[in-house]
């Protein structure tokens, strides 16, 4: 059960150990195994403009510093700005008559500006001149200490690059036969120069002149006191610029509000995610900004049976108390489910009880190389220690397949029993007991731990015939606080 | 200069630059000068459904979750890359705990496969900016002021300084004095404390700062007021960053920690030193804290601690190509910039005071191997290559 403003009421543990709700988690179809976004690996597919829903080529984004070229954000409120726009008068001379006035009007401009509707920014506030074009056009600025950093990168690339030669050197002379004669080659250094010339390098007087011409920082006696005006002028809070504002645009973090500028819409990205243990996609989202679906989607939702608390009594410390259930079966295929203790859940290792084959073994292994370095470092054993045990009843229950036009069918099928409370299409309501121990203190969260045997259709391959495989999900069901 | 970063970025992809501080976070690329990103150092935690803090862990493995999920939020949302098979530049303080950085190193090298990090220390890094050889790094972070002096290239280890003064003291302190001023606990939450600090606050000149400590602020200036709920006051505005330079029996104060670090330092260096101060961190943004951070230098040089073994310093100041907040980062971007790859070349000892840190560069492989990471505290890699500590690996 999951819901987006409310707690989770049951979570599930992924393989890597992680307990979540089943809506964010994934269900990898290769190695059948339930992940999350912990343990899989996040790609960067396309970048977009979230505004404008605009695709833009990665490298095309790297170049503009991942920001839309035609989206703003409001640097005081950070809303997104409207281009507005209004008709420019062409300044009037005295001398023209009112005749005329007719036709300069005809002639205004339109000009255009940026306003933010939220908190009534305009891009005139800060003395930006009106663009005569609609988008783009936006004067740009440049980060004032860029120069000084630039020389800096030159004089630093140029001392590695004169290291880095003077240890070249230093090896050559190390292994060098020493002839008898010095060449004059040797002594002028007009070979490795013009080795350096054939290779496009720059040449090593270049990187001289870089560290020669170079001027370090100049440290001064001086330094700035701190102005009059804060000791006699009156503060204007609405003149400051608050933390947000500053840290919006980090090469200039302007401290006057008459220094914000319209910050470039940062771009958003659409991710791909990968399982890092068979490095098949686990979801792929499509082109398309403006599509929310994907292309490939194994999410734990379509897969794993869905558990859902109906009602249960309160629990008591020392007492059993009825918990009513739904069980869903989400797959096109019939399912097998059991209900087993947490401790029952066999390892990951002998879970997999698949048939081996040559190349299904050489696969597993050279993933097992790849991979195992991550989950012995990351892997954990999901904490599913609760206050209060399921009582687990010995059946195996049968959920029908997802059927979509089942539910146009009105008569639900009435095998209820002691178990069974009722039974629709894909769906089971069951009715548990749940016990809590003497020990526990009241008003301390109930939380029982159940774990799901369930059967499990694999369609992939498609060459292969489908196989069934038995699969198990733990999980973690909250059932409010111990009553005293 | 556009068609040489393009063959650059065919030949290898740009590098990523972190910064991973208290308060907030910076992260950009390399060769840049400043970063994409200063953002709180904190993120959505949905399973406590509240803003979580970086810092905040009790266990190992909390603090795993914390760096996986901030890395998250800044590859993925800031700067749109992806951490794999790209390099990564960590700048970091000298004394950052040796189980941060390990887990970092864990996080970015297992979870996030990066083909390989480099370590800078922010003391180094904030002097690369200046390319002066000798620099004395004054820096005042979110919790800790530290100061470290950086000779040719080289941290002096043994004079390092750092005191719990950085911008949470201010922030102390101006809970305090609001709290007076209104009479009763206002509980301002961080967010609005570092509000009125940052709009608000200055530093004021020893002799006014020191008058009115003593008479009081005058109040021929209307009070400020934030909202409807607390009235802020010249005095508080003023008087906020006074724990900095508030003198006790310890000798702790940030004037006092520059004096010491610069008396610890060999003797040779105490004079060059002195004379190139450069101020930074975020804590270092309050107006005025440069001013009078040099007059209590100037006046307390001549007092009796520091007057046999200090003589005659000119104390001169640097201005760092950047925001305060961003200069290590900046030093760490240019580091990154010029040493090319981990493996690649470590400029040493040039008068720029070492554009890289050679061998400090650990690739992929080589963490796999070794799962450690080199650290000064370390013993083992104090020791010389043939000692027979290397054996007991």
């Amino acid at each position: 059960m999951a819901y987006l403003t409310q707690p989770d009421y049951v979570k599930y543990a992924c393989s890597c150990g992680q307990i979540k709700p089943i809506t964010s988690l994934y269900f990898c179809r290769h190695c059948l195994q339930i992940r999350c976004g912990f343990c899989i690996c996040h790609e960067v597919d396309s970048h977009y403009c979230a505004n404008c829903l605009e695709n833009m080529p990665s490298s095309e984004a790297r170049l503009k510093k991942n920001r839309c070229s035609s989206c703003f954000d409001c640097p005081s409120c950070f809303h997104t700005l409207s281009t507005r726009a209004t008709l420019a008068q062409p300044r009037q001379t005295p001398e023209q008559g009112s005749g005329d006035s007719k036709v300069e009007n005809k002639q205004a401009k339109k000009m255009y500006y940026l306003s933010c509707f939220n908190c009534r920014w305009t891009s005139r506030d800060v003395g930006i001149p009106d663009q005569p074009v609609a988008s783009g056009g936006w004067p740009e600025r440049v980060n004032p200490n860029a120069t000084r950093i630039n020389q800096l990168l030159d004089y630093y690339k140029a001392i590695a690059q004169q290291e880095k030669q003077e240890k070249l050197d230093r090896e050559r002379k190390k292994f060098a036969i020493r002839g008898k004669y010095i060449t004059l080659t040797d002594k002028t250094g007009l070979t490795g120069a013009m080795a350096r010339n054939i290779a496009g390098l720059p040449s090593s007087e270049s990187t001289m002149s870089a560290i020669a011409n170079f001027v370090p920082s100049e440290a001064s006696a001086d330094v700035e006191e701190l102005s009059e005006d804060f000791y006699t002028k009156e503060l204007n809070l609405n003149q400051m610029t608050s933390m947000p504002q500053r840290l919006a645009a980090p090469e200039w973090q302007p401290s006057s509000v008459s220094r914000l500028y319209p910050i470039a819409k940062l771009l958003s990205v659409k991710r791909s995610q990968r399982c890092r243990a068979c490095d098949h996609n686990l979801t792929k989202p499509e082109y398309n900004p403006g599509s929310i679906k994907f292309k490939i989607e194994l999410l734990a939702f379509y897969h794993v049976p869905e558990v859902k608390i109906i009602s249960y009594e309160p629990i008591k410390p020392g007492c059993t108390s009825a918990l009513l259930l739904k069980l869903t079966n989400p797959t096109g295929h019939e399912m097998q489910v059991r209900l087993l203790q947490p401790e029952e859940v066999p390892d990951t290792e002998d879970r997999l009880e698949e048939p081996k084959s040559l190349e299904k073994s050489l696969e597993k292994s050279l993933n097992l190389e790849k991979d195992n370095l991550w989950y012995e470092t990351v892997q954990r054993k999901a904490d599913v220690t609760a206050t209060c045990r399921v009582v687990t009843p010995d059946v195996t229950l049968t959920l029908a397949q997802r059927d979509d036009a089942a539910e146009y069918d009105d008569d639900a099928t009435h095998d209820a029993n002691d178990i069974i409370l009722w039974r629709k299409s894909n769906k089971l309501a069951l009715r548990l007991q749940v016990s809590c121990g003497a020990e526990v203190g009241a008003a301390s969260a109930a939380e029982a731990a159940l774990a799901l045997q369930y059967r499990y259709r694999n369609t992939v391959p498609a060459a292969h015939e489908p196989r069934d495989h038995t699969l198990h999900a733990t999980l973690l069901l909250q059932l409010g606080h111990v009553s005293g | 200069m556009a068609l040489y970063e393009g063959i650059a970025l065919i030949q290898e992809k740009q590098a990523v630059v972190l910064d991973l501080g208290t308060d907030y976070t910076k992260f950009g690329f390399t060769g840049e000068a400043a970063p994409r990103c200063i953002v709180r150092s904190e993120f959505w935690c949905p399973a406590e459904r509240r803003y979580k803090r970086l810092h905040d862990y009790s266990s190992p493995q909390e603090l795993y979750d914390n760096i996986v999920h901030m890395l998250h939020l800044l590859y993925f949302r800031h700067v749109l890359v992806n951490p794999k098979e790209r390099r990564v530049v960590v700048v970091e303080s000298l004394l950052t705990p040796t189980l941060f950085r390990e887990t970092l190193a864990k996080v970015l090298f297992i979870h996030y496969e990066v083909s390989g990090a480099l370590w800078v220390d922010s003391g180094r890094a904030s002097a690369l900016t200046l390319a002066a050889p000798v620099v004395l790094v004054v820096s005042i972070g979110a919790r800790d002021a530290e100061v470290t002096a950086v000779v040719h290239g080289c941290p002096v280890l043994r004079a390092l300084q750092s005191q719990p003064l950085g911008a949470r003291a201010v922030s102390a302190e101006l809970a305090r004095l609001l709290d007076e001023d209104n009479g009763r606990a206002l509980n301002l939450p961080d967010d609005v404390l570092d509000d009125i600090k940052v709009r608000a606050c200055f530093v004021p000149g020893r002799e006014a700062a020191l008058q009115w400590a003593a008479r009081g602020v005058p109040a021929e200036v209307r009070e400020a007021r934030r909202g409807a709920d607390a009235v802020v006051s010249r005095r508080a505005r003023a008087l906020s960053a006074e724990p900095l330079f508030a003198r006790d029996e310890e000798l702790a104060s940030l004037p006092d920690m520059v004096l010491q670090c610069i008396a610890q330092c060999p003797i040779d260096a105490r004079r060059a030193l002195a004379a190139s101060v450069l101020v930074t961190g975020g804590g270092a943004a309050l107006p005025g804290l440069r001013a009078r951070l040099a007059q209590e230098l100037r006046h307390l040089a001549k007092l009796p601690p520091y007057k046999e073994r200090l003589q005659e310093l000119q104390f001169k100041f640097h201005s760092a190509p950047a925001h305060e907040n961003s200069v290590a980062w900046v030093g760490g971007a240019l580091c990154g910039a010029a040493c090319g790859t981990g493996a690649g070349p470590g400029s040493g000892s040039g008068a720029g005071g070492g554009a890289g840190a050679e061998g400090r560069g650990v690739s992929r492989e080589a963490y796999v191997r070794t799962r450690r990471l080199r650290d000064w505290p370390c013993l083992l890699h104090n020791t010389p290559h043939k000692h027979p500590h290397w054996d007991m690996l």
